[in-house]
């Protein structure tokens, strides 16, 4: 193993990951993540942009095309997805259909070995059964025991169901019948002798019975561990094997039934499922059937979790419910997440960082904050936010520095010139250089340009290259010339680099993004004018409850904008919309990155 | 029911009418298919007399013509214990060794094909499809040569040896059929990816996840597999007459047997011919009433109607 040790090591480090399909289709492109311990990343984006892909090669499900994956240091790529020490959990939920929701849970304890620590067999049960005799009221002792044999079970049935009762493994379980059966049988024959009614030991006889079992059970534990102690084998207060530096020794074994027994029921309780562990999955609804997948991730107590959408087959409501069901988890078990969406209000709320992604190229990582207020490109900008950012173009005049939009004219300064030739100047040089010797990282820095203004897939799509052995024999054969041309990625690379080139010598229209509930909506109340707004009707007002969704028309683009539900507000009415200059965001339509 | 009279919509008629219409030919054909298998059943009952006075009656002709005297013959003939007993269990164990080797290797053939990534898969599969348009009797002159020149090799003539020997020859082909396989396959097929995947994440090797996850929830499809097999290794003919004819008479299987009866060379004896039928026709329609609930799934799910 490829063991680095780095104290300021991330805990999952997914260096460079690519994926490609053995149909030649890139799904990732060039995947870079450090992802600290505790962290919930989200990686969203629309429907085949390879976020999947990318959990499942984490996950070991997939083959790694390209690149590696680091675990606390250690590679994982040629791991086997069953020794990775993750858990995931699916969309469809993945449970078995012919186990009921109890083996659902505990299958991952019935196929692996865990760490458990060692335990004498004798003295282990001891100790349980003292913290029993020690922490149970006699009246109630006597009850379960009592209730217990007159159901009249077999010996193991009667150990194992005093075990669940009293949570204690069987073993324990069955010197506590003993005893019991020894005491009754006591009592019997003292009534049998007094021939007549109270057979019921009076309370303070139970305690004083309770009182002798204690300390048979302490006599016996004295003895075992000095036994031990003769041995050389040292024990803690839990009769937990230690080794020769007083820790704890653990060994890699399988969990024996009551172990598992009382690990599925502890998941089952933090997942309030403790009702439904006899049903099949399907009998369950959709939200215990995640509750279940969820449990069958938890139990396996292991670092990372990864979800695969796993709140998309639940209504609107139950999602909502099981959104914060699952951060407050992520919380509770100090868990690593990366979880999976397309929807963005699910990144918005649950991740610590989200990365955004688009055609298999990350678009951004950051925070919720950081990739809402300040998104990297016209991509970002528009698939985070809901209602989305309005997006719409506007020309910028070099001369004055100034921004005209439908009849508004915006100053952003000379400062914003300045800034503007340099974020020109510095992509053009890109491009420039990219052209020199155009390869395949080169013409993949393209497609991720055009990943990120979404434009041109079909001329981006046109030249994925098949490298199946029928098209290797017709490019061989008959299109020998085409192959010969420049790829389409260059001409769009040159195209680009043209239009940048007139970027900086002349006006030139910009992408401007403004977010809903940014733009200033007032009712029109008088005629006068004031500079920087207009007026205009409202399209569609729709009433969210607390607030209107305004749509509007403007420069041919339908616009939204937010409105107070506390004044009425219908399509009938004329409203005054008025924007501030720091609210816009102003994107370069070329690159779609935004200009800084 | 309505107690108004109302007029039936355009889809109740048509539905009605193609009811009607599927029902009769279903009747027809049942008619066809039964008609056989009753007169045998008939025929056993009959006596010697009325074997030679009405072959054509279904049934005895009169109450006083019911006898079981056909069926006593089984266990002791004239005298002797009967051969009956002897083939119906080597036809018991060798369909039993038959089905049993047949699941096991179409499981997990199927579970190779569809859940593992191995280089050939899809050759391999392929080969198989075409392998299942071949008829079998084509394999029946070269399995035979081979089959007598290795019995040649190893000078086995009979005995237990022998027996075995011809036995292996009779059950090894017999699990080799393509068409169970793939109804396992098209199974597998419709399992969700995700739930081996999830079992894969949760630590189960190819192994466990074939016994503890696939294999489970594969129920009704064995179950189809096994009738499928019963009764195409208890119902075979002419691979064990080739194999068995000349052998000891101990050695046959019960359908091999039976055509002692209709042949040329017939013992005459109709009654216990059709006895003896119905006794061979037992086991299938015990493993068909034990698998029947579950083949209807299997049938459903499997992707084959029926």
């Amino acid at each position: 193993m490829n063991k680095i040790q780095n104290a300021e090591q991330p805990f999952l480090t997914l260096q460079h990951l690519e994926k490609v399909y053995p149909n030649g289709e890139k799904a990732v492109y060039d995947f870079n993540l450090d992802v600290k311990k505790k962290e919930f990343i989200v990686i969203v984006g629309p429907s085949g942009c390879g976020k999947s892909t990318t959990l499942r090669m984490i996950a070991g499900l997939e083959d790694i095309t390209s690149g590696d994956i680091f675990l606390e240091g250690e590679l994982l790529n040629y791991r086997p997805s069953k020794d990775r020490k993750m858990a995931i959990v699916f969309q469809s939920y993945a449970l078995y259909p012919q186990m009921n929701v109890f083996d659902n849970i505990a299958f991952p304890l019935t196929i692996n070995t865990y760490p458990a620590p060692v335990t004498d067999k004798e003295l282990y049960p001891l100790g349980e059964l003292r913290s029993v005799l020690n922490d149970t009221a006699p009246e109630a002792l006597f009850n379960i025991l009592s209730s217990a044999f007159a159901a009249r079970l077999k010996k193991k049935a009667l150990s194992e169901k005093l075990a669940t009762a009293f949570r204690i493994s069987p073993e324990a379980a069955a010197v506590l019948a003993e005893m019991y059966r020894q005491y009754a049988a006591g009592e019997q024959q003292k009534s049998d002798a007094r021939q007549e009614s109270a057979r019921q030991a009076p309370d303070a006889d139970k305690a004083e019975t309770v009182k002798q079992w204690l300390a048979v059970t302490n006599e016996k534990i004295a003895a075992l561990t000095a036994r031990l102690e003769e041995e050389g084998v040292r024990v803690n207060e839990r009769f937990e094997i230690l080794d020769e530096n007083g820790k704890v020794k653990t060994e890699y074994r399988k969990f024996t039934p009551y172990e598992i027994r009382t690990r599925v029921y502890d998941t089952a309780a933090i997942l309030d499922l403790k009702p439904y562990l006899d049903k099949l999955p399907k009998e369950l609804s959709g939200g215990q059937m995640q509750r279940v997948a969820l449990g069958r991730a938890i139990i396996k107590n292991v670092p990372i979790f990864m979800m695969d959408e796993p709140l998309s087959n639940l209504d609107a409501k139950l999602r909502l419910t099981m959104r914060s069901e699952i951060v407050k988890l992520h919380n509770r078990i100090d868990a690593t997440t990366i979880y999976v969406t397309h929807d963005q209000t699910e990144a918005m709320t649950m991740a610590t960082r989200i990365v955004v992604m688009s055609r298999g190229f990350i678009q951004q990582i950051g925070t919720p904050e950081e990739v809402y207020s300040s998104p990297a490109n016209v991509f970002v900008a528009r698939f985070i936010g809901s209602p989305t950012m309005n997006i719409f173009d506007a020309q910028f005049d070099r001369a004055t520095g100034e921004l005209s939009f439908g009849g508004i004219k915006v100053a952003l300064g000379r400062e914003f010139t300045a800034r503007h030739d340099a974020f020109y100047r510095r992509k053009a040089e890109e491009l420039r250089g990219l052209l020199e010797g155009f390869d395949s990282a080169a013409r993949e820095k393209i497609l991720k340009l055009l990943s990120a203004t979404g434009e041109s897939s079909a001329e981006a799509s046109s030249s994925a290259r098949k490298s199946g052995l029928r098209a290797r024999i017709k490019s061989m054969l008959g299109k020998r010339k085409e192959a010969e041309g420049p790829a389409p990625e260059e001409q769009v690379c040159r195209t680009k680099l043209e239009r940048l080139e007139e970027c900086l010598s002349d006006n030139h229209t910009v992408t401007v993004g403004i977010r809903p509930e940014r733009i200033g909506i007032e009712k029109k109340r008088s005629v006068r004018k004031s500079a920087g707004t207009f007026t205009v009707k409202p399209t569609v007002c729709e009433l969210l409850g607390g607030e209107y969704n305004v749509h509007f028309d403007f420069c041919g683009k339908d616009m939204v904008g937010r409105f107070d539900a506390r004044h009425k507000i219908s399509a009938a009415d004329e409203i005054t919309v008025s924007f501030s200059p720091e609210d816009l965001y102003l994107f370069d339509p070329i690159t779609g990155d935004v200009i800084e | 029911m309505t107690t108004e009279k109302r007029r039936r919509t355009k889809s109740e008629r048509t539905r009605l009418r193609e009811k009607t219409v599927s029902f009769i030919v279903l009747f027809i054909i049942c008619f066809v298919w039964v008609l056989p298998l009753v007169y045998m059943l008939g025929t056993s009952f009959k006596s010697e007399l009325d074997l030679q006075l009405h072959p054509d009656k279904l049934f005895p002709s009169a109450w006083s013509e019911w006898t079981l005297e056909h069926y006593f013959g089984f266990i002791v003939r004239e005298g002797k214990i009967d051969n009956m007993p002897l083939w119906m269990l080597n036809s018991l164990w060798s369909t039993f060794a038959t089905v049993i080797l047949t699941v096991i290797v179409d499981l997990l053939t199927a579970y190779a094909v569809v859940f593992l990534n191995f280089k050939g898969k899809h050759t391999f599969m392929k080969f198989l499809l075409l392998w299942m348009a071949v008829p079998g009797v084509i394999g029946t002159a070269p399995s035979f040569a081979l089959y007598s020149q290795i019995r040649n090799s190893l000078s086995i003539s009979s005995g237990i040896a022998g027996y075995a020997y011809v036995y292996t020859w009779l059950i090894v082909p017999g699990i080799t059929g393509i068409f169970n396989m793939l109804l396992m396959r098209n199974f597998f097929l419709s399992i969700p990816k995700d739930i081996v995947d999830s079992a894969k994440s949760d630590g189960a090797s190819n192994m466990k996840i074939f016994r503890r996850v696939v294999c489970p929830l594969a129920k009704s499809t064995i179950m189809l597999v096994v009738l499928f097999t019963f009764t195409g290794s208890w119902n075979s003919l002419i691979w064990p007459q080739l194999l068995l004819t000349g052998e000891n008479s101990y050695w046959n299987t019960i359908t091999v047997a039976l055509t002692g009866y209709t042949g040329g060379s017939g013992w005459g004896a109709t009654g216990v011919a059709m006895a003896t039928s119905v006794f061979a026709l037992i086991p299938i329609v015990i493993v068909f009433v034990v698998t029947q609930n579950k083949m209807i799934d299997g049938l459903a799910s499997t992707g084959i109607k029926a």
